[in-house]
């Protein structure tokens, strides 16, 4: 029995061993080819439609400047492409470069494999300053910059024209405030034909956080305390931040609640929502209805404003190698130069990363024929007045938050009663780091 | 009308005898061994791709995130510090796990009987012979082929609080518009509905092979008996799908316990948790709040609740089974 046992795990051993030795040859085989040439670059990026066209135009453009250098590029949908980022650097073979969004900046911070570009981006030429300064908190962590920016959005007040008429409304203006808001919303909602005056995504995610926030930041008040040490949404610009939303998801009923994230578009296409708070990406599926964009109204009283809120995504280049790293700089720098972005935005609708390009004359004309409307956050970006706070736990703050919001438009909880238990969750989470 | 008499006492057939084996030729050792040895080989060469497949993409995560349990890892930095049963213990203190555990358990209570009935009651509505079976066959089954993002993207609609057919249909017998997927105490009930229509099929297909191997004269001799439409199918028919339903109820159990897609394409856990299951806290643990320690944690909790619930599955259906050979 053990004679045969033994005989009868000759051949799988032999045929495991074969297997595991042509495995590891391939592994060792691509990791050269990887890890070999300079003039290759690994770029991971998540375009599709006009933006992956404009991307290849401006990959071929710079592979056609700089002979020698491949620019290999490849698809990774953006939510995916830091769990996978994880997978490579631990397999050792990260791309050169990967697009990342800005609110997991924090935490690409601590991946040692990260090149550090606070030194990179003072080189002459670069013009750091002329990024917004959104982007540039967003792309900054602890003082060390992980990242160029590679887009930028914010949020706006996108109406539909024909419901304002219908309901002899005056469209909104420059000045106008959250009273202005609350009130269209109202006198928009028609319960016998389904239309509502505005809507709020509400899935427990980042989603309903941000609105919110911005919100927060117009009545004057701020997430966390400057250190970043405690909770500091538990003031009265909170409360008038959460009252405005419950006024008209609860009292009023003008707010269309949309725990998917994705039936407001349509719905707002199909005319049955008179105003979203929403980013220039949704402007292209509002082909249906006649459209135009103003800035977020301001609280009445508080001197913090008109403002919105940027969700900044990232550029962040890995550690391959010296060679490698060097050509992976000069590439995204290029890419990222006032050349490059007036022609991204203008062949993509996307809003200009940097401030030169935004403010240079007859620009926003030439947007707005890309995309109507999308002039308005352009201009809105000088709105941009501050970032979210950059530190790893804040995803888990941004679930107590999500709760909060919701439970008050859902009206499960009072406003004051849900600000002091997430004040208190938070603070938890701070302090345990 | 004379019947023969094997009809009227249905002994267990007697299977017929192993044919062929035990004998084997006399002498030939060597070669024989030879033969055998290059045999196995081949058997060998032909499973190992497979074998080395499963090892490298199933043993090598279970036995790495069993180590993970015990460690603070969040993938990113490369310190993954040993915690000891940190982890666990942790658990034992967050809100939400316990929250998890009752909405994952409320859902499998309510998904597998569902799907079960709904599952048995069409098979048997479909197991005759009327026109266009097949085609009704085919609708049924339909909803397993349909991927989970259509069916989900569907049933948000009809669920829809302000525009979904289901509460146009409630108002019309009076009933006033629900919520569904945007109140918590109704959100998970729409999942279920969702997944029982989603898993309907699979039922269906078991059941229905299960009740064309239910023997005729079984029925026939029920009938003959006395036993009507409603007894025949109790007391004959229901035993005899025993196996099936055993079969269904650990597989829908295993798969109910992990629900995930359905949740994340909906709900995202949300409103206020009322959806949020195991699976997906673990997931938003892991690739949310990047603590894929604690993630790892509960992933074995999970196994270890599945791994019980299996087993009393099994020992209760034992009893309940009857196979008939």
């Amino acid at each position: 029995m053990t004679k045969h046992g033994l005989r009868f795990l000759a051949g799988p051993l032999g045929v495991l061993t074969a297997l595991v030795l042509v495995l590891a040859g391939c592994g060792t085989d691509s990791g050269g080819s990887n890890g070999g040439s300079a003039s290759t670059i690994q770029i991971w990026e998540g375009w599709t439609g006009a933006e992956a066209k404009t991307f290849t135009h401006l990959v071929t453009e710079y592979q056609a400047q700089h002979p020698g250098v491949k620019v290999s590029s490849l698809y990774v949908n953006n939510d995916n492409t830091l769990q996978k980022v994880l997978t490579a650097v631990r397999g050792g073979s990260p791309p050169d470069i990967a697009y990342l969004y800005g609110s997991w900046a924090p935490n690409v911070a601590q991946i040692p494999q990260v090149v550090n570009l606070t030194k990179v981006v003072q080189r002459p030429g670069v013009n750091w300053n002329d990024f917004w300064v959104g982007e540039r908190d967003v792309a900054t962590v602890n003082g060390k910059v992980i990242g160029i920016p590679a887009l930028v959005d914010n949020l706006a007040v996108v109406y539909n024209k024909t419901l304002f008429a219908q309901a002899h409304l005056t469209p909104p203006g420059p000045d106008w405030t959250w009273s202005d808001f609350v009130a269209d919303a109202k006198k928009l909602t028609d319960p016998a034909s389904k239309q509502f005056g505005t809507a709020y995504v509400t899935p427990a995610s980042e989603d309903s956080v941000w609105h919110w926030e911005a919100l927060l930041w117009e009545a004057g008040g701020q997430l966390l305390t400057a250190d970043n040490k405690k909770a500091a949404f538990d003031s009265a610009a909170g409360l008038q931040s959460l009252n405005t939303l419950r006024t008209m998801a609860v009292t009023d009923k003008s707010m269309y609640l949309d725990p998917t994230d994705s039936a407001y578009a349509n719905l707002f296409n199909s005319g049955k929502i008179g105003m979203l708070v929403t980013g220039p990406w949704d402007l292209s599926g509002f082909p249906n209805v006649h459209y135009g964009v103003q800035v977020m109204p301001s609280f009445p009283g508080s001197s913090a404003g008109h403002q919105t809120i940027s969700g900044p995504d990232n550029w962040v280049v890995f550690n391959n190698g010296a060679a490698r790293v060097s050509a992976s700089e000069k590439f995204i720098l290029w890419l990222t130069a006032p050349a490059q972005v007036k022609y991204w935005s203008l062949h993509t609708g996307d809003l200009p990363t940097r401030q030169s390009v935004g403010n240079a004359a007859g620009f926003n004309a030439q947007m707005d024929s890309t995309l109507p409307g999308v002039s308005a956050f352009v201009a809105n970006l000088a709105n941009v007045k501050q970032a979210r706070p950059q530190i790893p736990t804040y995803p888990k703050i941004s679930t107590v938050l999500a709760n909060m919001v919701i439970s008050v438009l859902l009206g499960k909880s009072q406003p004051q009663a849900a600000l002091s238990s997430a004040a208190q969750q938070v603070n938890q989470i701070l302090s345990a780091g | 009308m004379a019947v023969p008499d094997a009809l009227l006492r249905p002994g267990r057939p007697r299977r017929p005898g192993p044919v062929g084996r035990g004998i084997r030729p006399s002498g030939g050792g060597a070669a024989r061994r030879r033969v055998v040895a290059s045999e196995q080989f081949a058997g060998w060469a032909f499973v190992t791709p497979g074998v080395v497949i499963i090892l490298l993409f199933g043993a090598v995560p279970i036995v790495w995130s069993a180590l993970m349990s015990f460690q603070r890892s969040n993938l990113l930095s490369p310190s993954t510090p040993f915690v000891g049963l940190k982890n666990y213990r942790q658990m034992v203190h967050d809100p939400v796990v316990g929250q998890a555990i009752q909405h994952t358990l409320v859902y499998t209570v309510l998904f597998v009987p569902g799907t079960m009935i709904v599952g048995l009651f069409l098979a048997v509505a479909m197991n005759r012979k009327i026109r266009f079976i097949n085609f009704y066959r085919t609708a049924a089954y339909a909803t397993m082929a349909i991927s989970t993002i259509s069916e989900a993207i569907v049933f948000i609609w009809l669920f829809d609080p302000s525009y979904g057919i289901v509460n146009y249909a409630l108002s019309r017998v009076g009933v006033p518009p629900q919520q569904f997927l945007n109140s918590p105490s109704e959100a998970l009930y729409v999942i279920v509905a969702m997944t029982i229509w989603g898993w309907t099929g699979f039922a269906v297909v078991i059941y229905l092979a299960a009740l064309q191997g239910v023997p005729q004269m079984l029925m026939e001799a029920a009938a003959i008996d006395g036993a009507g439409h409603w007894q025949t199918f109790r007391r004959v028919v229901l035993p005899l799908l025993s196996p099936a339903s055993l079969f269904l109820a650990v597989w829908l159990t295993i798969n109910a316990l992990q629900l995930f897609d359905e949740v994340y394409l909906s709900t995202q856990g949300g409103p206020l948790n009322a959806t949020t299951v195991l699976v997906y806290y673990l997931y938003d643990q892991a690739f949310q709040n990047f603590n894929f320690g604690y993630a790892s944690a509960i992933a074995y909790f999970l196994f270890l609740i599945i791994l019980v619930v299996t087993a009393i599955q099994f020992r209760v259906g034992r009893r309940f089974t009857h196979y008939r050979s």
